[in-house]
C-alpha cells in the first residue's frame, strides 16, 4: 500500500471511529469540517510554501454564501454548497492573485491584511451578513431522500463529503500539478527558470484551497444554523493555521490530526477554562521550536519506536519534504 | 471645516500608525525578524496606561511607564527566546510570535476582563482648543505634537547617533558589524526593545482616544502591516508617509462613509498593490 492510500485509509478510520468514541454528533462533525479546512490550508502551507492568514476569509464567505442561499432562495442544499465552494474559490483567486504579487514576509502580511479587509466588509454590510449577530436560523434541508436534521445523520453526510474532499486533495497533491507545487516550494527561482508559470500555479493552489475552505465554511454554518461574524474574523484564519501546524505540514492526513486535536481539546478545555487559548499559544511556540513535524511527526516516532521493539527509540530522520519550509 | 477637522484627526491617527509601524520596520530592518507579536506590544501599552489610571496613578506617569515596561518585557522575551530563532526561516518567526501574541491577548483578558474600558485624558488636556471656528480636543493636539517630536527624535537617533549608524550598518550586514567589534547581540536586544517600546507608546497614546479592548492588538497589527506593505519594511520615510496616508484616508472617509472607514484602508492597500506592487517607495 502506498503512502497516499495508507493516509486515505487512516482518514476513513477517523471518520468511522469518531461516532464510536464521541457522544456529540455536532462535535464529531466539527472535527471533520475543520479537518477539511486544515487540509486545504496545508495544500498552501506544506505543498506550496505559502503561509496564508486568509483562510478565514474563504471559510466565512462559504458560511455566508450557504446561509444566504438557503435563507433567501428555494435552491436545494447541493446548490448552496456548490455556491459556497465557488465563492471560496473566487475569493481565493482574487486574494491569491493580489497577495503573491509580493513575496516572503510581505505575502504573509498581505494575506493578514486581506483577512481584515473581508472582516470589515462583512461588518460594514450588516444588511447582507447580519453584522455582529451573523445570519441566523439557517435551515438544514434534506439532501434527496435523506433528512439531515439529526446530528449523526448530518455527521454521516459531512463524513462522506470529507472523504471525497480528502481523496480529491490527495489527487491534486500527487498529480503533476501537486509535484510542481513542491518544486516551487523548494526552489521557486529554479521552477521559474525551467519554465513553469509559477504565479499561475500558486493562484490555482489558492483557488483549490479556497474552494475546499468555502465548502467547510458552508458545512459549519449548516451545522450550527448560524453564519457568525466570527467565521470570517482573523481568529478563524489563525485557528485554521494553528490546526494545520500542530498537525504537521508534511502530509494531508496530518491536518486531520491537527484539526481533531484542536477541536476536541478546545471542547474539553473551554468548558473548564475559557482562557485555554493561552495554553494553545504556548503550544504553538513549542511546536514551532521543538516539534516542527507536528503531531504527525510524534506519531511517526512512536510507530518507529514500536517497530524497533526493545531497541531504544531512534530519532525519526527529518525528510526534507516533510520539514517546515521557509516562505 | 469638517474636512479640516478630519484632516487634523487623520494626522494624529497617522502619526500613531507611524510609531506602530516604524517599530515593526526597524526590527525587521536590523534583525530580519518578522514580529507578529507587534500588535501585542501595542495592546500591552494601552492596557498598562488603563490599569495605572484606574489605580489612580497620574496619567503622565502611566504614559511614561507603559512603554518602558513594554520595552523591558520585549527585551526579556528577545533575550530568552527570540534571539535563538533568528537563524530559522521566517515561518518560524511568524509562528512563535503568533503564539506569543495569542498568549498576551489571553493574559490581558485574564487580568483585565474581556470587555475593555475607557481611559480619560489628563485634566490639563481634557478641554478643547479653539481657533476661530476651529474647535479641536486638546489631547489629540498633544498627541500630534508629541509624536512629531518623537518622530524627529527617532530620525536623529537613526541618522545622527552611533547607535543609529550601527543599526543601519547592521541592516546591511550583521556579520560585518560584528567583525568591527560591536556587540551586535546587545544592539539587537536594544533595537527590539526600542521597536516594541514604540508600539507600547502608540498603544498608550491611543488609549484615551479609542479606549482599550483585548482585540485591539490584532487590529493594530493589521494596520501596521498595511503601512509597511505600502511604505516598505525597514524604511523610516516609508513608514512616515504611509502612516500619515492611512491615517488621513481613514479619518476623511469617516465623514463620508462612517461604517466603511476602516474598510477603505484595506481597499487602498489593495489598490497600491495592484498599481505599485513594490509599494510607494519602490523598495523590495
Amino acid at each position: 500500500m502506498n503512502r497516499a492510500s495508507l493516509h486515505f485509509v487512516l482518514a476513513a478510520l477517523v471518520a468511522i471511529a469518531l461516532p464510536l468514541f464521541m457522544r456529540s454528533g455536532t462535535l464529531a462533525s466539527e472535527v471533520l469540517i475543520f479537518a477539511m479546512a486544515a487540509a486545504a490550508c496545508n495544500l498552501l502551507l506544506g505543498y506550496t510554501g505559502l503561509l496564508s492568514f486568509g483562510q478565514g476569509i474563504f471559510f466565512g464567505l462559504g458560511s455566508y454564501a450557504a446561509g444566504l442561499t438557503l435563507l433567501h432562495t428555494s435552491l436545494p442544499l447541493g446548490a448552496a454548497l456548490a455556491l459556497a465552494t465557488i465563492a471560496g474559490a473566487v475569493a481565493a483567486t482574487g486574494v491569491g492573485w493580489l497577495s503573491i504579487r509580493r513575496q516572503g514576509v510581505y505575502f504573509v502580511m498581505l494575506t493578514l491584511a486581506f483577512s481584515q479587509f473581508f472582516y470589515f466588509l462583512a461588518y460594514t454590510f450588516k444588511d447582507v451578513t447580519g453584522g455582529d449577530n451573523g445570519l441566523l436560523n439557517i435551515p438544514r434541508p434534506a439532501i434527496g431522500p435523506f433528512a439531515l436534521g439529526e446530528s449523526w445523520a448530518y455527521y454521516a453526510f459531512v463524513a462522506v463529503l470529507f472523504l471525497l474532499v480528502f481523496a480529491a486533495l490527495q489527487r491534486v497533491a500527487s498529480s503533476t500539478f501537486g509535484r510542481t507545487l513542491l518544486a516551487i516550494r523548494d526552489n521557486e527561482e529554479r521552477a521559474r527558470a525551467i519554465g513553469f508559470p509559477v504565479r499561475l500555479f500558486k493562484i490555482t493552489a489558492f483557488a483549490v484551497s479556497g474552494a475546499v475552505t468555502g465548502l467547510a465554511g458552508a458545512l459549519h454554518a449548516l451545522l450550527i444554523g448560524v453564519a457568525p461574524l466570527s467565521s470570517i474574523e482573523y481568529h478563524m484564519s489563525e485557528s485554521i493555521l494553528i490546526m494545520t501546524i500542530i498537525g504537521g505540514s508534511g502530509n494531508l492526513f496530518a491536518s486531520v490530526l491537527g484539526a481533531g486535536f484542536y477541536v476536541i481539546v478546545s471542547d474539553l478545555l473551554s468548558s473548564i477554562w475559557p482562557r485555554w487559548l493561552l495554553l494553545l499559544g504556548g503550544l504553538l511556540v513549542v511546536v514551532a521550536l521543538f516539534m516542527q513535524k507536528g503531531l504527525w511527526g510524534l506519531l511517526e516516532r512512536l510507530v518507529e519506536a514500536l517497530q524497533n521493539g526493545r531497541k531504544s527509540p531512534v530519532e525519526a530522520p527529518v525528510r526534507p519534504e516533510s520539514e517546515g519550509r521557509s516562505i | 471645516m469638517i474636512y479640516l477637522f478630519q484632516l487634523v484627526n487623520g494626522i494624529g491617527l497617522g502619526m500613531l500608525y507611524f510609531l506602530l509601524a516604524v517599530g515593526l520596520s526597524i526590527i525587521f530592518g536590523l534583525l530580519h525578524f518578522v514580529n507578529f507579536a507587534h500588535g501585542a506590544f501595542y495592546l500591552l501599552g494601552a492596557y498598562l496606561v488603563y490599569d495605572m489610571t484606574e489605580r489612580g496613578v497620574n496619567f503622565w506617569a502611566g504614559l511614561l511607564l507603559a512603554p518602558v515596561v513594554v520595552a523591558g518585557l520585549a527585551a526579556l522575551t528577545e533575550a530568552v527566546l527570540l534571539r535563538r530563532i533568528y537563524h530559522l526561516p521566517h515561518t518560524f518567526h511568524i509562528l512563535v510570535t503568533v503564539g506569543l501574541a495569542l498568549m498576551v491577548q489571553e493574559l490581558v483578558i485574564i487580568l483585565w476582563g474581556p470587555v475593555g474600558g475607557n481611559v480619560s485624558p489628563p485634566d490639563v488636556l481634557g478641554g478643547v482648543f479653539m481657533l476661530g471656528d476651529f474647535i479641536y480636543p486638546q489631547y489629540r493636539l498633544f498627541v500630534i505634537g508629541l509624536t512629531l517630536v518623537l518622530a524627529i527624535g527617532l530620525w536623529w537617533l537613526l541618522e545622527g547617533t552611533r547607535l543609529g549608524a550601527v543599526v543601519r550598518a547592521g541592516s546591511e550586514s550583521t556579520d560585518m558589524v560584528s567583525l568591527l567589534g560591536i556587540d551586535i547581540v546587545r544592539v539587537n536586544t536594544a533595537v527590539f526593545a526600542l521597536g516594541a517600546g514604540l508600539a507600547g507608546l502608540a498603544g498608550a497614546l491611543a488609549a484615551p482616544i479609542r479606549g482599550v479592548e483585548p482585540f485591539m492588538g490584532v487590529e493594530a497589527l493589521g494596520i501596521a502591516f498595511v503601512v509597511v506593505v505600502i511604505g516598505g519594511m525597514g524604511s523610516y520615510t516609508g513608514a512616515l508617509i504611509a502612516g500619515l496616508l492611512v491615517g488621513i484616508v481613514q479619518s476623511v472617509m469617516a465623514t463620508l462613509w462612517p461604517e466603511g472607514a476602516r474598510l477603505m484602508i484595506y481597499l487602498g492597500m489593495g489598490l497600491v498593490i495592484l498599481t505599485m506592487p513594490r509599494g510607494l517607495l519602490g523598495r523590495a
